[in-house]
């Protein structure tokens, strides 16, 4: 678990200027202001207590060592709390400066990567828009004669009382999106694969790391984790994330589950006769549907609260942080607008609105893979290595802190953050 | 800079036991409704479509399935403000659909749909015009989950 076999190597840093330039240009040149002093590996709660991060980082970054950053675990056990932010001595926002490298860790094991540039270049946005706008718009054209091609009637049933089928069938949109969601899928898996082995090397060879436990045994501690958000927890700085971030989390479940509802009807033997859609108010399926999109709200509203509002970030993010969230409430608002103008018999509005809720939704679910919401694979493909390698975290430091401040100065330590964790 | 746990002890309900049972909660409907259905379904049609009429409906089924609304709303503005009157009338829709209960509001129901026309335009349910129903009845749909009464 030590460098020390590590330290009498000694290692010719080649920087890359290009990063050592993107995160400048990210987190501003304060980036570089770090002294090594360790108040940040300190003060974070989720650090392991050797090789503790965000301090080494924060130099290799200075550094412009981009090879070793990319790979590296560590990055990844951050949840950009900002503990150590807000009391970093030198201002050089070690919280941003992590979260920055992990946008980098993303382009860099992103397949095709060239996708991964434009989405997480802000001048790209017309174009990403423009992308799913004009391919729905195509659908539309070829929606008659493909469905004569393949022999489907423009009925979809009896049952089926589908009010937006006569612009977009259910057919045709389960495809598309079916097929995006496949190619997005198997990016995915191609990206995970490369990162695995990325950190299995990094955590091997680099950190001299053993293995303790097995993959499956980690990779249920890392779900458990992620379920509970444990990690959320003990931080301190931004705290609400630890009531946002289960509202996205359980949001994305439900809405997750209704949609595997929908497109499975067709093969789904517990549907008797034919598939009602779209679903009245009151069917049990419709209401988690609205819960999760309310859910997801919440979510967002807290959030852009505490960014703009709040005092937890140095700044209000970047647009790294903002595309996702962006995305997200525009999913969320789009689908609510197209289910309230559908009740009131909008005409065409709600046939719009269901139009731009497709074009987010493609957004998010081709996109957004790329971006932010890669965390999703990668941070859980990273939990699962430092469970495997043991690298968890250590004392709680807050913890420690007001012990030692109750020696000095007499302060009776309060209930530490988790103290009663092991 | 407190950072004592928010859920306290009721963290796992609230972060694993309460969502699965939220999520869950409409599968377990529906696998309740496959188990244990008051009745399988029926032969009767969802839409009670009427007899051979001769000169069929006013426009193909799939257009009156999809574009009706649209159809009566322009039949609408062109009497309401051209004068245009005594072409397609909801009246005439009455003559071969005979049952709002079993042919308009089958569909409205099921999507939560509650349109306006009904409440001036006179074409009553089965209960307004004292019709017990048809070869099918009044009986209620199981599978069709109604956005309340209309």
């Amino acid at each position: 678990m030590t460098e020390a076999g590590n330290t009498s190597r000694a290692v010719l840093v080649e920087p890359d200027l290009d990063f050592i330039r993107t995160l400048g240009s990210r987190i501003g040149p304060e980036f570089k202001k770090c002294m090594q002093c360790g108040t940040c590996a300190a003060t974070c709660s989720l650090s392991p207590e050797s090789a503790s991060f965000p301090r080494k980082e924060v130099i290799w970054s200075a550094w412009g060592w981009k090879d070793r950053l990319v790979r590296d675990p560590d990055i990844w056990l951050c949840y950009q709390c900002n503990d150590c932010s807000t009391r970093c001595p030198r201002g050089a926002h070690p919280g941003d400066i992590l979260a920055a490298v992990r946008q980098e860790s993303i382009i860099h094991f992103a397949r095709p990567r060239l996708l991964a540039r434009w989405v997480n270049d802000i001048r790209y946005v017309p174009l990403l828009l423009a992308i799913p706008t004009v391919l729905l718009l195509l659908l539309l054209r070829v929606r008659d004669p493909l469905a004569a091609a393949l022999g489907l009637g423009p009925g979809t049933g009896e049952r089926i009382v589908y009010a937006y089928s006569s612009h977009f069938p259910h057919w045709l949109l389960n495809g598309f999106f079916l097929a995006c969601a496949a190619l997005v899928l198997l990016g995915a898996v191609l990206s995970a694969r490369r990162f695995w082995r990325a950190l299995k090397t990094y955590l091997e060879q680099d950190m001299g790391a053993r293995k303790v436990q097995g993959v499956w045994p980690s990779l249920g501690a890392a779900l458990k984790n992620a379920v509970r958000h444990d990690n959320f927890a003990v931080c301190s700085t931004a705290h609400i994330r630890y009531v946002s971030h289960p509202f996205f989390f359980f949001g994305f479940f439900s809405l997750s589950a209704v949609t595997l509802w929908v497109i499975t009807s067709g093969i789904n033997p517990l549907i008797r006769g034919e598939f009602i859609y779209p679903f009245a108010f009151w069917s049990p399926w419709k209401i988690l549907a609205n819960l999760g999109g309310l859910a997801v709200v919440a979510g967002c509203v807290l959030t852009i609260r505490e960014r703009l509002f709040g005092t937890a970030y140095n700044t209000a993010g970047n647009y790294y942080d903002w595309a996702l969230l962006i995305t997200l409430i525009l999913v969320a608002l789009t689908g609510f607008l197209t289910e309230i103008w559908h009740y009131f018999r909008m005409e065409p509005h709600r046939h719009i609105a269901y139009f731009a809720h497709l074009v987010f939704v493609f957004a998010l679910i081709v996109y957004m893979p790329y971006a932010k919401f890669a965390h999703v694979v990668y941070r859980t493909t990273a939990l699962v290595l430092a469970e495997c390698y043991g690298r968890k975290r250590g004392t709680p430091p807050v913890a420690a802190d007001a012990a030692r401040r109750a020696l000095i100065i007499g302060e009776t330590p309060g209930t530490p953050p988790g103290g009663e964790r092991p | 800079m407190s950072t004592q746990d928010k859920f306290g002890r009721y963290k796992t309900f609230v972060l694993v036991a309460l969502p699965i049972v939220v999520i869950l909660a409409p599968l377990g409907y529906s696998l309740y409704e496959f188990v244990f259905a008051r009745e399988a379904p029926t032969d009767a049609p969802f839409l009670e479509y009427p007899a051979d009429v001769e000169g069929g409906c006013v426009r193909d089924t799939e257009y009156m399935r999809f574009h009706h609304w649209e159809l009566l709303r322009e039949v609408r503005d062109e009497s309401v403000r051209d004068g245009v009157r005594g072409g397609i009338t909801l009246s005439g829709c009455r003559d071969c659909h005979v049952s709002r209960d079993r042919f308009c509001n089958r569909c409205h129901e099921a999507v939560s749909l509650q349109p306006d026309c009904f409440g001036c335009h006179y074409y009553p349910s089965d209960a307004e015009s004292g019709d017990g129903g048809g070869a099918h009845g009044a009986e209620e749909v199981s599978t069709a989950w109604t956005g309340g009464t209309s």
